[in-house]
């Protein structure tokens, strides 16, 4: 027998109901059911069922951020680097990166699972996978130099408030992760917003530097021509050579998960395509508009892909079925009007310069009304059997 | 939809039904459906047919028979002919349930709060039949069809007719809509129609005759697969249907047919159903044989045509450990090896149990994972699969997914209904269709959260049904 099961079986009677840690129940749950998948006897029909399961399910999304991760990690110690006027190599950029973003990484899963666990014993229930992505989620989302505390907080509200109070995975309106990083973003804005900071290896505070998003041209000039100078070409805005949020630069790891989100269908294609043709439209829309040199608005769709956060934001947070509408047209739209929320938000508001994390929140919020009218629509079409 | 309205004709004396026009007679609707199982099972039954020893006992089974509240006829130890009513519905008390041989009752089983589980009678060596008078084709339409319906009722086979969407006993007070005839079973390896005619084509004409006495529109449905061995039959059968589990339920098959909302109230009949009570109508016994499927593992076991109510030992043989009996994979019910197979029953799966707890199961590549969605390797090599009786996971909240949508044959989200009906809202269930539910159970095989999707709808219209009946 396998040693490891053997562990699982002494230990069981301790977390049982009679034992002294019964109140740990669901964390030994989770632990054991982490080494060895369960797969109970069907007791009612029908009496084979698929092999897929909500483990595999966040497993994949994990595996899908993947890429966008050891890119963060290695752009990070990359462009700390940079920023003290030196070029580092492969594995120097890694590891000094690690340095910075794996603290981040662990007291973001430490305090989110202190929540989890301990809502899951208080209600007696099994731990949810979902937590797994929100851990993970949410660090990518934040600037390499936020203090740890923040993190702490962050994912300790997006737990509680954003999930926990509404009853617990599967039944919160918002995303737990983007509502984790909207309360940073507002409550600590000098971390987070319009400058970010580059996180040096030995400097306390960093060095600021404007994002993409941030640079306008001046004197008439073109966007992407103040955009170059600065550092901010197309190329450097795709492969995600550039600073940012630890996970958010790289526009072709987005897209390598995305395609891995699509093809696997754990992510729905429907969200993500109908985001960026919503944000394609927008932007050529904006494009057209007169008078907009030198501005956001001039951009055109391809600057609007591969700055910022929009892929990221489409391709896993967005993607969230939960938080999703729940029929396939609800889906087209909301993800089209995420797209189109973001341009909006990035060219004609002035107080942020990237809108796909309110966007989405805001399409959160108006998941359930679209489901509301796909469902009328569908019932009308029904020949009614009462 | 071109069926029998078009050609309704008086019958001759044969009873066949001449239909001048053959070309419309010929013609055949199809279906199309994509969403369902689509997965390809191993341990598909031969064509070849043996017929079984006859058993020491049989049982006459309460428990595959939808809504029914049984009230006992007989007592334990009373001697019965074949044919003699052994319960029937309190609800209808002219609906009985008849023994299939003649002996004396062995045992009344009952379930918890005593419910009746099963009538068991030990066999004689010889039948000794309950005669009622033979009823020809051509007496057939001078027979009132009350009479005709009392005959049925009587001979224990009335309830071969069920109606939609409870899956009730048909009501003999009401015409219906349209009457759909299911040469294919709940399983998909049923007993096929092919081999259950193959000796029975008279008198499935002639059943269909008799359904003819109470529908003008009769339609017979028969999935792709079958219709090789069909062909003595092919000029009759007026839908052919996909070979996705479960387009050839009638559920199924009434959804993708029906224009209007007083079609749902259709009858429905299995085809060894028919085939019996022609028998009976015919010769006024009692028909006591029946054909069943066996699938196990890979096993390609014969069609076997046995008593009805034979002993599941019987018709299984040597069950692997802890594996799980069933009629009907999808929607069939969990059987003990020591009870009998039910009225509406012909077929068995014997499902395997799965080896231990797979360490790191939730990561492994899986080419040997069966599976709808594409998150295992298997979904990319096309191989006939074997599929265990454990859940694969344990249960969690619903996220949302929209993977019991997009299996749903009768275009039904489950989740949104099952969301309507745990919180008490029958009103909103209903409109979104739950009563087009067929109990296919393919959204509780395929939900990723574990939910028992399949049985809290079937409940949901169970309770709906209940309360409508007053």
């Amino acid at each position: 027998m396998n040693p490891l099961k053997k562990i699982f079986e002494l230990l069981e009677y301790d977390f049982s109901d009679a034992g002294k840690f019964a109140k740990l129940a669901p964390l030994f749950d989770a632990t054991k059911t982490f080494f060895f998948l369960p797969s109970p006897k069907n007791k009612q029909g029908p009496f084979i069922r698929d092999n897929l399961d909500l483990k595999r399910y966040m497993s994949f999304v994990i595996i899908s951020l993947l890429p966008v991760l050891f890119f963060g990690i290695y752009n990070t110690g990359y462009q700390s680097g940079l920023a003290r006027g030196e070029t580092l190599g492969f594995w120097a950029s890694f590891l000094s990166g690690a340095w910075v973003v794996l603290p981040i990484i662990i007291v973001s899963y430490a305090v989110g699972f202190f929540w989890e666990i301990l809502f899951a014993a208080i209600r007696r229930h099994p731990i949810s996978e979902g937590f797994l992505v929100t851990g993970l989620l949410f660090p990518l989302t934040l600037p390499p130099t936020i203090p740890l505390w923040q993190v702490a907080m962050g994912i300790s509200f997006g737990v509680v408030i954003g999930k926990e109070i509404f009853g617990g995975t599967g039944r919160n309106i918002l995303n737990p992760a983007l509502t984790a990083r909207a309360f940073v973003f507002f409550s600590y804005p000098v971390t987070m917003s319009g400058n970010i900071w580059v996180a040096g290896a030995d400097a306390v505070d960093g060095i600021t530097g404007a994002t993409a998003l941030a640079v306008t041209a001046e004197g008439g000039s073109s966007l992407t021509s103040a955009l170059s100078e600065q550092g901010f070409t197309l190329s450097s805005l795709f492969f995600g050579f550039v600073p940012g949020s630890i996970g958010e630069t790289s526009a072709l790891c987005c897209l390598i998960g995305a395609v891995f989100l699509m093809v696997t269908r754990i992510g729905n294609y429907r969200i993500i395509l109908g985001g960026i043709a919503g944000l394609a439209v927008t932007a050529i829309l904006f494009y057209f508009l007169p008078g907009t040199k030198g501005t956001w608005a001039a951009a055109g769709p391809l600057y609007h892909l591969c700055a910022g956060g929009f892929l990221f934001g489409i391709s896993f947070m967005a993607t969230d079925p939960v938080s999703a509408p729940g029929t396939n047209p609800g889906r087209w739209i909301f993800g089209f009007l995420i797209g189109f929320l973001t341009v909006i938000l990035r060219v004609a508001n002035p107080a942020f310069a990237e809108g796909v994390m309110l966007a989405i929140l805001f399409m959160n919020v108006f998941a359930p009304l679209l489901d509301h009218l796909v469902m009328k629509h569908r019932i009308s079409k029904r020949i009614p059997n009462v | 939809m071109v069926d029998f309205i078009f050609c309704r004709r008086i019958p001759d004396k044969t009873g066949r039904i001449n239909c001048t026009n053959t070309e419309i007679m010929n013609h055949m609707e199809k279906i199309s459906l994509s969403k369902g199982f689509t997965l390809k099972l191993a341990g598909m039954p031969d064509t070849s047919v043996i017929r079984l020893p006859r058993p020491a006992t049989v049982g006459v089974s309460a428990q595959d028979i939808p809504h029914i509240r049984p009230k006992l006829l007989v007592k334990e130890n009373d001697s019965v002919k074949t044919g003699q009513p052994l319960f029937c519905d309190k609800r209808d008390t002219s609906i009985q349930y008849v023994s299939p041989g003649t002996g004396t009752v062995k045992k009344i089983v009952f379930g918890k709060r005593r419910r009746l589980l099963e009538v068991v009678v030990a066999l004689e060596t010889m039948d000794d039949f309950i005669q009622f008078d033979p009823i020809s084709a051509s007496q057939l339409h001078q027979l009132p069809k009350q009479d005709l319906v009392h005959r049925l009722k009587q001979g224990g086979l009335w309830q071969t007719i069920r109606q939609l969407p409870a899956r009730d006993t048909a009501d003999s007070e009401t015409a219906p809509p349209l009457i759909i005839v299911c040469l294919n079973g709940n399983d998909m390896f049923s007993p096929h129609p092919g081999l259950v005619l193959q000796d029975n084509t008279r008198q499935f004409e002639f059943g269909l005759s008799v359904l003819k006495q109470f529908s003008d529109r009769v339609i017979v449905a028969a999935r792709t697969d079958s219709l090789k061995l069909l062909s003595p039959v092919k000029h009759l059968i007026t839908l052919e249907v996909p070979d996705i589990h479960p387009a050839w339920d009638p559920g199924a098959i009434l959804y993708h047919i029906k224009k209007e909302a007083k079609e749902n109230a259709a009858w429905y009949i299995n085809v060894q159903g028919l085939v019996r009570m022609a028998q009976f109508l015919e010769t006024g016994q009692y028909p006591v044989d029946t054909m069943v499927t066996v699938t196990k593992g890979n096993d390609k076991k014969p069609h076997m045509i046995t008593r009805q109510g034979s002993p599941i030992r019987l018709l299984a043989g040597n069950l692997p450990l802890n594996s799980l009996i069933t009629t009907g994979r999808f929607n069939g019910r969990r059987v003990d090896p020591d009870t009998h197979l039910g009225f509406f029953e012909n077929t068995l799966n014997i499902i395997p149990d799965a080896p231990a707890d797979e360490m790191f199961g939730f990561i492994r590549p899986g080419l040997d994972k069966p599976t709808v969605s594409k998150a295992f390797l298997s979904s990319l090599v096309d191989r006939k699969v074997q599929m265990d009786c454990t859940m694969h996971g344990e249960k969690r909240a619903c996220i949302n997914c929209s993977y019991c949508e997009s299996i749903c044959p009768t275009d039904l989200m489950p989740s949104f209904i099952m969301k309507a009906l745990v919180s008490d809202d029958i009103e909103e269930a209903l409109a979104l269709g739950l009563l087009d539910c067929c109990r296919c159970g393919l959204c509780s095989f395929t939900c990723p959260s574990k939910i028992e999707l399949a049985h809290i709808l079937s409940q949901g219209m169970d309770m709906h049904h209940k309360d409508k009946q007053g």
